[in-house]
């Protein structure tokens, strides 16, 4: 029998596509193959076999997986996270630390008002136009704020270029940062990536510890070391704070919450106190505290010393085993010496942000800074109170966590409580022993995240280059803490704004039902139309058939995720691919009714039928666009399957079935059983 | 097998009646709606929103788990019920300040309910920024479909279909998600408004316009074939014609819709539902709002007995 030329093309748009269907296919095929095998191993405990499997199959294993088809979060289980840098808080740390002003504040606060109210609005215009219209009129020039670098170009524009290129490069630094800390998190088959001008998508599969998440990746971890000086100078500088915001009317009882007993007991000790050594100073001053009621004590304590009240000021006196003498800050007369800061847990906040103002940080200065410790003090906690330090230290870091080269979650053999080693470089090693060199029995205080992790006393010089960080409540805390070490500290500060965790146990109910549903609607459908249109209809059927196939083939070419609604796109392209059918069918019947051939009525029914087809497709295809464009996670996916299952359709439904009825006609058939009533049958 | 063989059924004579009835209908609804207010999801008001299944020995209340939630300085809880019985979705909205980690939720129920083991089921987290942002994308996403579509019909066939085209479009959503509200406040299914729930309006939107394009292209076609014919009885005619495949579409579609509210799981069961509303309104809207409405402007705005004139002499008079 000799093949037509005509009949070899059709043959071939049947088989070539399925074919290559079957190709796309195959990894996935092969990579469950496998990774079934290697489950067994794994369930087996056997660990040689295992290593012999991996040697052996780990390379196919690995190349098939990435070009399989994957499953999305919302069937497999797992955490999708949505990350913002914060640009503001970068822009803030790019200026120069001492040039910042209420100026310069008040168009950071105004950007960012608009930049939380609107959408992903590129933040850099925002800030300008604001700078434009705040900082420019009172004079002030972007290099009053922002250093030029190296470059003796001190234009607004070279200034603008490089601020663009700095928050560029954080954000991309950022994904960086992201993508080793989850690496070595130890998550397989992650994906990241950057989403508008400054957020970051991650999707982990199989994961679902939250809180480990959040951590991993909202820490900047940013480590400094720097050197304690709880000095007068410190303290002095407290006093002027109070003066200023006793002067301004700022009220520091805002901040306690209810009854916060350390908080009142610290003002009570504070206050009485003051009432004593008022008592004993100038006998010819009246008492203020004289005639007043705890509470009203209390009260004006807190108007008296609107900063200082909040925490508690010891002074050390020099030799041993004397007593820390409490501290009130009625008079500017601080002897020189080492003192200590206690804060309780409710007063933290508050003394962040009234730190945080412009006023009081020209009064800091650029030399000091006080931080607060990273976790309570222990032996308060263990009695159910939440105290804090507050350390002095001196603003510029003696060293950076570049130079940490590596770092080791372990267990301290001095008391097992869990910490992290931490190895430096050569740089680091040299510059750590210079500076524990020079501070032999001063304190360093090793600080991430603009919170003192610790504050060890320097024994002796450190020529090793190792250092650690302690205090870390747990060891999962600790290696989590080591991840990021370990990856590196990001320039841009980032928030979670968006999480969804999918737990495994609603992954796997989904498929089934999803799988389930699927089946039992094509089955029907599958039944209505064999029944309804008798053998065209089976032809019907099958091209349904080639096109979920192939659907699912080039969903795994492109390396994409079916989800559920990816699920119920396919099952929703069923039912349109049928109607497509449908149409063209019910358009021979019509033809074949009005006394055409079959040839004909073939003919007129594709023919007319094509123009209705594409268009009600197209207009389908616009809102799948849509969707793709504005929607997010899963509802991509529902629209990426409709839309890829509409251009299928169009093939299937025109091209697929006319060439099964030209191959039908081709073997001189001039009636075909289309479910038309007997008295039509041409 | 066929059902519709030629059909000879009137459809244009009532409808006055069924445009006049579907505008009412929609007043109506849109108003239920507007004086019940919206119950939206996390995903356009931001929250924290857990869900978790128990498993033990007794049947859990949602009183006593809202009460538990309360107790643990959880304040402003909101308990659904999630599917099958002891499953439930606990929403916390965003406050100032407080993290809510399922953790700590966890933990707490944990300890109120020491004879259940508790299963996180999913977790979601949308921070208020990104809320209102998929808020207004959503509301982009609408009118911009719409445009596109009017558009678009416009373009193939003519203006004036274009804007019938649209009428039936918003008739469809406006009722698919009218219906969809009532029955969430009844309790049967939860369609709340979220994301999914957009995704379901403008998967209904783009496949309601597709009956009504199977009857105006069948129209264009028509009207060229039978130049003569009263108008009216011309769109009939179209309809009739037509009727076979959009009864045997629409049953498919609601097959297969039907199979996936009962069967698909909760994730898939609302967005089925609206849809299958959306379809069945669509079919109906094609018939009786988008011809209807090509009919009434030619016969109300532009004057033409449509029983007398026919396409040709429409045209002849337009160009005149």
């Amino acid at each position: 029998m000799t093949l037509k030329k005509g009949l070899l093309g059709k043959w071939l748009i049947i088989v070539l596509p399925l074919l290559a269907a079957g190709l796309l296919l195959f990894p996935t095929f092969r990579a469950s193959q496998l990774e079934k095998q290697r489950l067994e191993l794994v369930k087996a405990k056997n660990e040689t076999a295992l290593a012999a499997f991996d040697k052996e199959n780990g390379e196919t294993l690995r190349k098939n997986k990435e070009q399989s088809l994957k499953l999305g979060l919302d069937l497999r289980g797992g955490i999708y996270v949505t990350l913002e840098a914060d640009v503001i808080r970068l822009l803030e740390e790019s200026a120069m630390r001492d040039a910042v002003d209420d100026v310069f504040l008040e168009t950071l606060e105004k950007t960012r008002q608009q930049v939380d109210a609107g959408g992903d609005d590129d933040v850099l215009p925002v800030f300008l136009k604001n700078f434009d219209a705040i900082a420019r009129p009172k004079g002030r020039k972007l290099f009053s704020y922002f250093d030029a670098g190296s470059n003796r170009d001190l234009s607004e524009d070279a200034i603008v270029k490089r601020l663009e290129r700095n928050i560029n490069e954080a954000i991309d630094q950022a994904i960086e940062v992201v993508r080793q800390r989850i690496d070595k998190y130890g998550v397989a088959e992650t994906t990241i990536q950057k989403q508008g001008t400054r957020r970051i998508v991650i999707e982990l599969p199989g994961v679902n510890n939250e809180a480990e998440v959040r951590s991993l990746l909202q820490t900047t971890a940013r480590l400094e070391f720097k050197l304690v000086r709880n000095n007068a100078q410190i303290v002095r500088t407290f006093y002027a704070i109070d003066q200023l915001l006793k002067n301004k009317g700022v009220d520091a009882s805002a901040s306690t919450t209810a009854t916060a007993a350390t908080a009142s007991t610290a003002t009570t000790t504070a206050a009485s106190t003051a009432t004593a050594s008022a008592g004993s100073a100038d006998s010819a001053k009246k008492d203020p505290y004289a005639g007043l009621t705890d509470d009203q004590k209390r009260e004006k304590f807190k108007k008296d010393y609107p900063f200082t009240s909040m925490f508690v000021t010891y002074f050390n006196p020099p030799g041993e085993g004397q007593q820390p003498i409490p501290v009130i800050y009625e008079k500017n007369e601080f002897p020189e010496g080492d003192y200590s800061f206690q804060i309780p847990d409710e007063s933290v906040q508050k003394f962040e942000e009234i730190m945080a103002r412009a006023d009081v940080r020209r009064i800091m200065g650029t030399e000091y800074q006080a931080i607060i410790s990273a976790k309570p003090e222990p032996f308060f906690e263990r009695q159910g109170v939440k105290l804090y330090y507050i350390y002095g230290v001196l603003a510029k870091p003696e060293l950076t966590g570049d130079v940490i080269s590596d770092a080791t979650a372990t267990f301290d053999p001095t008391n097992n409580a869990p910490m992290v080693m931490m190895d430096m470089n050569a740089d680091g090693s040299a510059s750590w022993a210079r500076i524990t060199g020079a501070n032999i029995k001063k304190r360093i205080a090793i600080v991430l995240d603009d919170r003192v992790y610790s504050a060890p006393t320097v024994q002796n010089k450190i020529t090793g280059g190792r250092s650690q960080i302690t205090g870390s409540s747990t060891i999962d805390e600790a290696r989590l803490l080591e991840i990021v070490l370990k990856a590196g500290a990001l320039k841009a500060p980032v928030k979670i704004v968006e999480e969804r965790v999918i737990g495994p146990s609603l992954g796997e109910d989904s498929i089934r039902k999803g799988i389930i549903s699927g089946a039992i609607a094509a089955l029907l459908v599958v039944l209505f139309m064999i029944l309804y249109y008798a053998t065209a209809g089976v032809l019907a059927d099958l091209a349904v058939l080639v096109n979920i196939t192939i659907i699912i083939a080039v969903l795994a070419a492109f390396a994409g995720t079916l989800t559920l609604p990816g699920i119920a796109g396919l099952i929703l392209t069923l039912g349109m691919a049928v109607d497509t059918n449908i149409l063209v069918f019910e358009r021979i019947r019509e033809e074949l009714h009005h006394g055409r051939s079959l040839r004909a009525a073939v003919d007129e029914g594709f023919k007319r039928a094509f123009n209705a087809i594409l268009d009600s497709n197209i207009t389908t295809m616009i809102t799948g666009a849509i969707l793709y464009y504005l929607g997010t996670g899963p509802i991509r996916g529902f629209a990426v399957t409709l839309m890829i299952g509409i251009v299928i359709t169009l093939f299937t439904g025109i091209t697929l079935s006319k060439v099964f009825f030209e191959l039908i006609l081709s073997r001189g058939a001039t009636t075909f059983n289309l479910g038309q009533p007997a008295s039509e049958k041409a | 097998m066929q059902f519709f063989h030629d059909t000879k059924i009137d459809f244009l004579s009532k409808r006055r009646i069924f445009f006049f009835a579907s505008i009412i209908i929609n007043i109506v609804g849109i108003l239920v709606v507007a004086l019940k207010g919206l119950d939206y999801g996390i995903d356009f008001v931001g929250g924290t929103e857990v869900g978790i299944k128990f498993s033990g020995s007794s049947a859990v209340q949602t009183e006593e788990v809202r009460k538990a939630m309360d107790e643990a300085k959880f304040s402003g809880s909101e308990i659904k019920s999630y599917g099958k019985s002891d499953e439930f979705l606990i929403r916390l909205p965003n406050l100032v300040g407080k993290d809510y980690s399922s953790s700590a939720i966890m933990e707490s129920l944990k300890k109120a309910f020491p004879n259940q083991t508790l299963t996180l089921l999913k977790v979601d987290k949308i921070g208020p920024k990104v809320g209102a942002e998929l808020r207004s994308k959503a509301f982009m996403a609408l009118g911009l479909s719409f445009l596109m579509i009017m558009l678009y019909i416009a373009f193939r066939f003519e203006f004036l279909y274009g804007l019938g085209a649209i009428v039936a479009l918003v008739h469809d959503a406006i009722l698919a998600f009218v219906v969809a509200v009532m029955v969430h406040d009844l309790g049967i299914i939860n369609l709340e408004v979220n994301q999914s729930m957009l995704a379901a309006m403008l998967t209904v939107i783009g496949f309601s316009v597709h009956d009504t394009v199977i009857i105006f292209d069948r129209i264009r076609e028509n009207r060229e074939k039978h130049k003569n014919m009263p108008f009216i009885d011309m769109v009939n005619l179209s309809i009739n014609e037509t009727l076979s495949r959009t009864i045997n579409t629409v049953m498919t579609a609601v097959l297969v819709l039907i199979v996936i509210t009962v069967f698909g799981g909760e994730v898939l069961q609302g967005f089925a539902f609206v849809m299958l509303v959306g379809f069945v309104t669509g079919a109906y809207s094609s018939i009786y709002v988008a011809s209807a409405f090509v009919a009434w402007y030619l016969e109300s705005v532009k004057k033409y007995d449509l029983h007398v004139e026919s396409y040709a002499s429409i045209s002849a008079k337009a160009k005149a």
